[in-house]
């Protein structure tokens, strides 16, 4: 167990020669090789914490889109949802108004048709009630029926204001050159004389007076001076009813 | 080799200048890490092989080692620290190879690492603090403990080298005299023990050396900074 001072001193400067050669070759270089490793590490990582920031900041983003586009969706919906109501509205008060026109005009031509039944029942009516007038008269009417219409007619005719004769005298057109008188039955002599001196002092006419048989005309006489006829017979009073009834 | 455990034969004297066999150990383990060392360097990558990989765990374990102890100066103190626990490993395993033996086996060796860690306490101290700052703690927290720190630095150096130096020699002596009490194969238990105790022993030295330059750098330092 003895100190050798040239091992001493040998041993000495080969642990700093030692030293040297794994601070050269192996210290420094695995070092820098671990740092460059650590440093591309935190490189990728503080990169994948961008990239996770950014993703984050892209996702916060969709989502405020996504909420906005769920409002603006909503809100379109709301408005279409009033709008659909609207038209719904419109649509059944149109169809309430077209309806309400419908019933009308339904109950408009349901009149119009009882009415034009009615009309239809009045002259059906009517016709039977002179069609059974003329069957009634035509038996039982005669000379005396005819008798009283001749007198009712020259009393009339002697009454007629002045004014009335001479809008009758004014209706003639052309001076007449015969007065014609239709009677249903033969007029005896007495009324011929009378009927031709009211109808000259109607007229202010001399003029020939022609007496006619016209059976149709039931009872009564025609009376025609031109343009201007004098009815007082029952067929022409009742086609003059039968007229009027239809004309109203 | 023709020598015992107690006796260093000299190989070669060139004048006053002797070599043996513990320097040629110590210069065949600096041209087999001078060798791996190049080749590695030349083929680090940042993709690592399977050497790459556990260069570089060795390398970081001892690199957190040290800056467990003192971290604000890990990367300066490394080199020094790190080379004595790769060193003495290798150098404590050397006597497992037939006919070889452990460099630490040797006095003159363990006496030469002490005494570089005693400078190195120094040397780190005095670049880190400042010639001033340092030896003023050598008087604190008062001048009366100077002796007893000189005392400390000698005590604890010799005992450094001292306590390597037995405990590997008396592996190897305690190997050598079961050989030749029991023969072949019988050493074999004391083989195993001395692989732990390799590591265990280079462990210790180089723990205690790290002990003693961040004691050096840290005597004068503040209690926040210390605590940082």
């Amino acid at each position: 167990m003895e100190l050798s001072w040239s091992t001493f001193i040998l041993e000495a400067i080969n642990f700093l020669v030692l030293v040297w050669i794994l601070k050269r070759f192996l210290y420094k270089p695995v070092l820098d090789v671990i740092e460059r490793r650590k440093a591309g590490i935190e490189k990728i990582q503080a990169d994948a914490r961008a990239l996770n920031a950014e993703a984050e900041k892209s996702q916060q983003l969709y989502e405020s889109r996504l909420a906005d586009w769920s409002k603006e969706r909503q809100q379109a919906r709301d408005t279409l949802q009033q709008e659909l109501e609207a038209e719904r509205a419109r649509g059944m008060n149109a169809l309430h108004l077209e309806l309400e026109q419908e019933r009308e005009k339904a109950r408009v031509v349901a009149a119009a048709r009882e009415t034009s039944a009615l009309h239809l029942a009045q002259e059906t009516a009517l016709r039977q009630a002179a069609l059974f007038a003329t069957r009634l008269l035509d038996a039982t009417a005669g000379p005396e029926t005819q008798a009283r219409l001749v007198d009712l007619v020259i009393t009339d005719l002697s009454q007629l204001p002045a004014e009335r004769i001479e809008a009758i005298r004014s209706s003639y057109g052309q001076t007449p050159e015969v007065i014609v008188t239709s009677a249903a039955f033969a007029l005896d002599d007495d009324q011929r004389e009378r009927l031709e001196a009211a109808m000259r002092e109607l007229t202010g006419l001399d003029i020939p007076v022609h007496f006619e048989i016209d059976s149709e005309l039931l009872a009564g006489v025609r009376i025609t001076v031109g343009a201007w006829i004098l009815a007082c017979n029952l067929k022409d009073e009742l086609e003059g009813m039968a007229v009027i009834a239809h004309a109203q | 080799m023709g020598e015992t455990s107690l006796q260093i034969a000299p190989l070669i004297e060139i004048g006053s200048v002797v070599i043996t066999s513990t320097v040629v150990t110590t210069w065949t383990i600096m041209i087999i890490i001078l060798l791996f060392t190049w080749l590695l360097s030349r083929r680090l990558s940042l993709e690592p092989g399977p050497v790459q990989t556990a260069v570089e765990g060795i390398v970081s374990a001892i690199y957190e080692a040290i800056a467990a102890v003192e971290p604000q100066h890990a990367r300066r103190i490394m080199p020094f620290v790190g080379s004595l626990w790769l060193y003495l490993l290798i150098a404590n395993l050397t006597g497992l190879i037939p006919g070889a033996h452990s460099p630490t086996r040797d006095l003159s060796a363990t006496a030469a690492l002490a005494f570089l860690v005693f400078l190195s306490t120094h040397w780190f101290g005095i670049r880190i603090q400042g010639l001033g700052n340092y030896l003023r703690h050598y008087i604190m927290p008062s001048p009366i403990l100077l002796p007893f720190h000189l005392i400390s630095e000698i005590t604890r150096t010799v005992a450094l080298a001292v306590r390597l130096f037995g405990n590997m020699m008396s592996l190897e002596m305690a190997a050598l005299l079961i050989l030749l009490v029991a023969g072949f194969l019988a050493p074999v238990p004391i083989l195993m023990l001395h692989i732990i105790e390799a590591l265990v022993q280079a462990y210790i030295f180089g723990m205690l050396a790290l002990i003693y330059i961040a004691g050096g750098i840290q005597s004068r330092q503040p209690p926040e900074q210390e605590k940082e």
